[in-house]
């Protein structure tokens, strides 16, 4: 008896449901989505601003976007599924976690169009994945030189959220501009082992600041709420990453490396809208092609002519006369 | 067949108080019916989310084959957190067990290179014996030196996450220029046909034969299998077996059980080396099916602390650990579905689970205030 | 090369008081929860509450001391929930707890998306809506003092003076008595005439009170801002801490100061550059707890109707 009740209103409410799915799917226009990594929507970072780039896309082409969040790294497979399922024209994944799922996926089903954030396969790259990368060394190297020009105690510092790859080009790409803008100037760096705990980035940048530092630079995702917030406290700089962090401390972001991870996105739905998906190929955005830069309001701090001899480097580095380093490696040789 | 409301809320009644798995299922009932109040003041219509989250689970075979897949680690820990509960310990440290199982496995699947037949059990029960000691050191903390359970297993899995990351930064074991552990050889692979799937002729047909790649898309592995042996088998241990009458006198009441003669500490440091063993199991299970290698992690990917609430919502018993993990992994794995399709913030599931674990945890509540209607209707 | 050693010395106390002020208020509303009998292992959902409440009443009025109370409050409607279910209605009290930490990052999540235009985080509070500094710039600039003292925050203080008040509160006032009797024995409580039901609910209220005073004290003194991984894993700890420090608060104070202390020690550990992994610095702050734990602890008791639900016969 009670197994009909029971039944009967997971039947009510299975029927409810199916009646009410009708209109799920938008009638016209390309579709797009992503699936961000375990940092999820709201990152203030490139999860963020992936998203950011496609709604701007949205609106620019009539397009329909839409995004899936991971909260486990287990999550990319089924969501690129589920993705794949909706009829999404392009799928995204945000992060270089996502690289070898992606790549399997894509192989798997040659007919759908896939695209990543921070990976490159090289030549290995199917003929159906773009792969997106970012050169972090090169704003990093703006800042850093804008760090190195502006610390009248030699001494500036960089906090890195955990030590790989990617984070060690914002991490070289700073040191070596410091070290053109201020050969005298010594590079405090230490990661936290966190993008999350915003009291260690704050003790952090205390320690910094108490050994002498007076700017600080942190790409260290949410432990940078907390070396912002010491630069506040102590009166002293910081220097943000990604986005542009000035509204987090107007009087003391001085600048931010900004990745633009929104402008890629926005590009390649222009060219996929335009049919020249650029599939197979991996697109380097730095400063040259307007992928990278330092945040426009950088004005506000920082003197005019430091910032037009910011612009001298950038048009140096643009042109290749300047090859900014990105790993322990090529920082050694750089500064032979 | 005449059915009188007056008999409906008798029978709910009854089916609610006297059945284990009548409540569960009107407190997933009444969770929906909150989530879906907050749905809908959200401007949400929550028969639509629903609508896309059964879909999202039921409509395909590869999405029942995710929904498993995401089930299996939640089972074990899941096991893991009720063994301990069972026999009175409280493991929170599902987390860290988890993370040393699969750290551990993925080093065993990676460094030792043997046949395959072999390969595949050694790295499990390696694995499985290193959580359990993970596990079981909660245990001798608390046997020895009175260490609260509580406070070793949340320490111990801070120190399992670093430690994992840790290992990952050895050379050796990290992928060049990568942030990832290496994969596991090939022998050590437990997901079904993954060579053949990735194999060019295997893509071949697998376009060719839709209903097979829709169903073989999905890591489909033999660990639910495994989940669910481990699952009868605790519940034969805890049952069936003088072991089982030990632990579970030693969770009923301490001190009786030292008077009748069982050694409370041995028996204690057994449980969590078998609950660290079975969380452990889940981390193994996840690296030789689904990932076949382990990432640097910032922040816990809560195996373990979801665990507790499958646990819960099994009311601790080994078998109801099964319905339970595959309950939440559904929910999981459907409700991150609402966010493409309608745009609902997927927060939302965190309070629909939220909820039904708030109602499970209130069985009263629900004959409250069905005792009360009954007493309209004149029942009682 | 002493004042080197002083200045570190200051910076790792400096870190340690910043790092354990929002674990010892949560710690405190464990301690009172468990006294009264009902574990709370939902802290957790209640610090992310509180915190996220802290941080948008911050923004949006100005205050801080008008948000800090205002977490106090919503992390006290979560212990409400969590009491309405333990107290009333005899729930599993860990269950609940479970749930109320689900519950919490949810709600906080969903309602900063309407309050902050669809963001998860909120939007930064200037210096001067923050809760004061009271030694900003009283000691000499550099000195020992001055380096500990002059960025802590008004919560920082406030939670020592809390600490004393819960502990004279428990074992110098009759409520405290009865509080703790209703956690060891519920039923000779009530047979002496005390509302153990009452008592139970008050306890619980204000371990929610203090819990979102200690997300509060995240979001409106260590940062300015909530973000969803701000709170990650601070209430377990605390929870910690409060068993640590034997469910006693003068206990869970110093088991506070000993984990941010650890922390003070990593961080310093880890500006140079050693052969050894930074993980294993990292991991040092929960080594040295479980070691203090094995060496100069012992064993620890839970009040002893701490988790039983406690019902008078035949209530329903």
């Amino acid at each position: 008896m009670f197994k009909r009740i029971i039944t009967f209103f997971v039947l009510v409410l299975f029927v409810m449901s199916i009646f009410s799915c009708g209109q799920v799917k938008k009638e016209s226009g390309i579709k797009i989505a992503m699936v961000t990594d375990v940092g999820g929507i709201n990152d203030q970072s490139f999860n963020q601003s992936a998203w950011e780039g496609l709604k701007r896309a949205e609106k620019e082409f009539a397009l329909s976007v839409s995004y899936l969040e991971s909260t486990q790294d287990a999550d990319y497979a089924p969501h690129m599924e589920t993705l794949l399922d909706a009829g999404n024209n392009l799928i995204w994944g945000i992060g270089f976690k996502m690289g070898d799922t992606i790549k399997e996926k894509a192989l798997g089903n040659p007919d759908q169009k896939y695209a990543i954030i921070d990976y490159a396969y090289g030549e290995e790259t199917p003929a159906n994945v773009v792969g997106v990368v970012f050169k972090e060394q090169e704003p990093s190297f703006l800042v850093g030189y804008i760090a190195g020009k502006m610390t009248t105690t030699n001494k500036v510092g960089f906090v890195g959220g955990m030590k790989f790859p990617l984070i060690e080009k914002f991490e070289y790409g700073f040191k070596a501009g410091v070290k053109l803008a201020n050969p005298d100037a010594e590079v405090l760096a230490q990661y936290a082992d966190s993008f999350t705990d915003a009291a260690k980035g704050k003790a952090i940048a205390n320690q910094m600041y108490e050994n002498g530092a007076d700017i600080v630079y942190h790409a260290a995702g949410g432990v940078g709420d907390g070396v912002i917030e010491a630069a506040k406290e102590q009166d002293k700089f910081a220097i943000g990453v990604d986005r542009d962090q000035n509204s987090l401390a107007p009087e003391h972001v001085i600048t931010s490396a900004m990745k633009r991870v929104d402008n890629a996105i926005f590009n390649v739905a222009a060219l996929l809208v335009k049919g020249e998906f650029p599939g197979g190929t991996t697109v380097v955005y730095g400063l040259k092609e307007g992928g990278v830069g330092i945040a426009p309001t950088s004005y506000k701090l920082v003197p005019a002519d430091i910032l037009e001899e910011v612009e001298e480097l950038k048009a140096k580095v643009i042109s290749g006369e300047i090859v900014v380093p990105s790993t322990p490696d090529t920082f050694a040789e750089w500064t032979m | 067949m005449k059915l009188t409301l007056k008999e409906l809320r008798k029978k709910l009644y009854i089916f609610a108080t006297e059945k284990t798995i009548g409540f569960t299922l009107i407190s997933i009932f009444l969770g929906l019916v909150v989530g879906a109040i907050f749905l809908a003041a959200a401007g949400f219509n929550p028969f639509q989310a629903y609508g896309i989250i059964l879909r999202g689970i039921f409509s395909k075979p590869s999405y029942i084959s995710y929904t498993i897949v995401r089930a299996t680690p939640l089972i074990l820990t899941g096991l893991s957190i009720a063994f301990a509960f069972k026999t009175g310990l409280f493991n929170i440290g599902a987390e860290g067990q988890y993370i040393i199982g699969a750290v551990v496995a993925t080093a065993a699947g990676y460094f030792l290179h043997l046949p395959l037949l072999i390969h595949i059990p050694v790295v499990i029960i390696s694995a499985v014996l290193a959580a359990g000691i993970w596990g079981g050191l909660a245990g001798y903390f608390k046997a020895k030196f009175g260490v609260h359970e509580v406070i070793s297993t949340i320490m111990l899995n801070w120190i399992a996450l670093y430690f994992q990351n840790f290992l990952i930064y050895t050379k050796g074991f990290q992928k060049p220029g990568g942030e990832t552990s290496h994969s596991i050889q090939p022998t050590a692979n437990m997901m079904i046909l993954k060579t053949w799937k990735q194999s060019e002729a295997g893509r071949e047909w697998l376009l060719q034969h839709p209903f097979w790649k829709d169903l073989l898309r999905t890591p489909m592995n033999w660990g639910f299998l495994i989940a669910v042996l481990m699952a009868v088998l605790v519940w034969f241990i805890l049952n069936k077996t003088a072991l089982g009458y030990r632990l579970r006198a030693v969770g009923f009441n301490k001190f009786a059980a030292e008077y009748g003669g069982i050694n409370v500490n041995k028996n204690m440091i057994i449980s969590m080396f078998i609950a660290g063993g079975l969380a452990g199991l889940a981390g193994a299970l996840q690296v030789v099916g689904v990932s076949h290698k382990v990432t640097l992690i910032a922040a816990m990917e809560g195996y373990g602390f979801d665990g507790i609430a499958v646990a819960l919502i099994a009311n601790s018993s080994a078998l109801g650990c099964i319905l339970a993990g595959l309950l939440f992994g559904a929910l999981k794995y459907g409700g991150a579905k609402i966010q493409p399709f309608m745009q609902a913030p997927s927060e939302v599931i965190n309070i629909v689970i939220g909820s039904i674990v708030f109602f499970i945890a209130i069985p009263k509540l629900i004959k409250v205030i069905l005792t009360r209607k009954n007493k309209k209707g004149g029942i009682k | 090369m002493i004042e080197t050693i002083l200045n570190n010395l200051a910076l790792i106390l400096g870190t340690t008081l910043m790092y354990s002020t929002p674990l010892i208020y949560t710690s405190l509303g464990g301690v009172l929860s468990e006294n009264s009998g009902v574990i709370n292992i939902g802290l957790e959902g209640m610090m992310v509450i509180g915190a996220f409440i802290g941080a948008a009443i911050g923004y949006y009025v100005g205050n801080p001391w008008i948000a800090f109370i205002g977490a106090g409050i919503a992390g006290g409607l979560f212990g409400l929930l969590h009491a309405f279910a333990c107290v009333t209605f005899g729930a599993n009290q860990v269950v609940s707890g479970i749930a109320i930490n689900f519950l919490g990052a949810g709600i906080a999540l969903f309602l900063s998306r309407m309050f902050f235009e669809g963001a998860t985080m909120t939007k930064s509070i200037p210096l001067d809506n923050k809760m004061p500094r009271p030694l900003n710039g009283v000691f000499p600039d550099g000195s020992f003092l001055n380096i500990i003292f002059d960025n802590q925050y008004a919560t920082v203080y406030l939670a020592f003076f809390m600490v004393l008040l819960i502990w004279f509160f428990m074992y110098k006032t009759k409520y405290g008595l009865r509080l703790r009797s209703v956690g060891e024995h519920p039923t000779a409580a009530d047979t002496l005439g005390i509302n153990v039901m009452r008592i139970r609910y008050f306890a619980v209220i204000m371990s929610g009170v203090f819990a979102g005073f200690g997300g509060a004290a995240m979001s409106l003194a260590i940062v300015s801002n909530f973000r969803p991984t701000l709170i990650s894993g601070h209430g377990f700890i605390a929870l910690a801490a409060m068993i640590f420090g034997k469910w006693k608060p003068q206990g869970a104070l110093l088991a506070c100061l000993l984990f941010g202390g650890a922390q003070g020690l990593a961080v310093f550990l880890g500006q140079f550059d050693f052969e050894i992994s930074s993980q294993l610095i990292s991991m040092l702050p929960y080594v040295i707890t479980i070691v203090v734990l094995i060496g100069f602890v012992g064993k620890s008791a839970a009040p002893s109707a701490d988790g039983i639900p406690y019902e008078k016969e035949s209530k329903y």
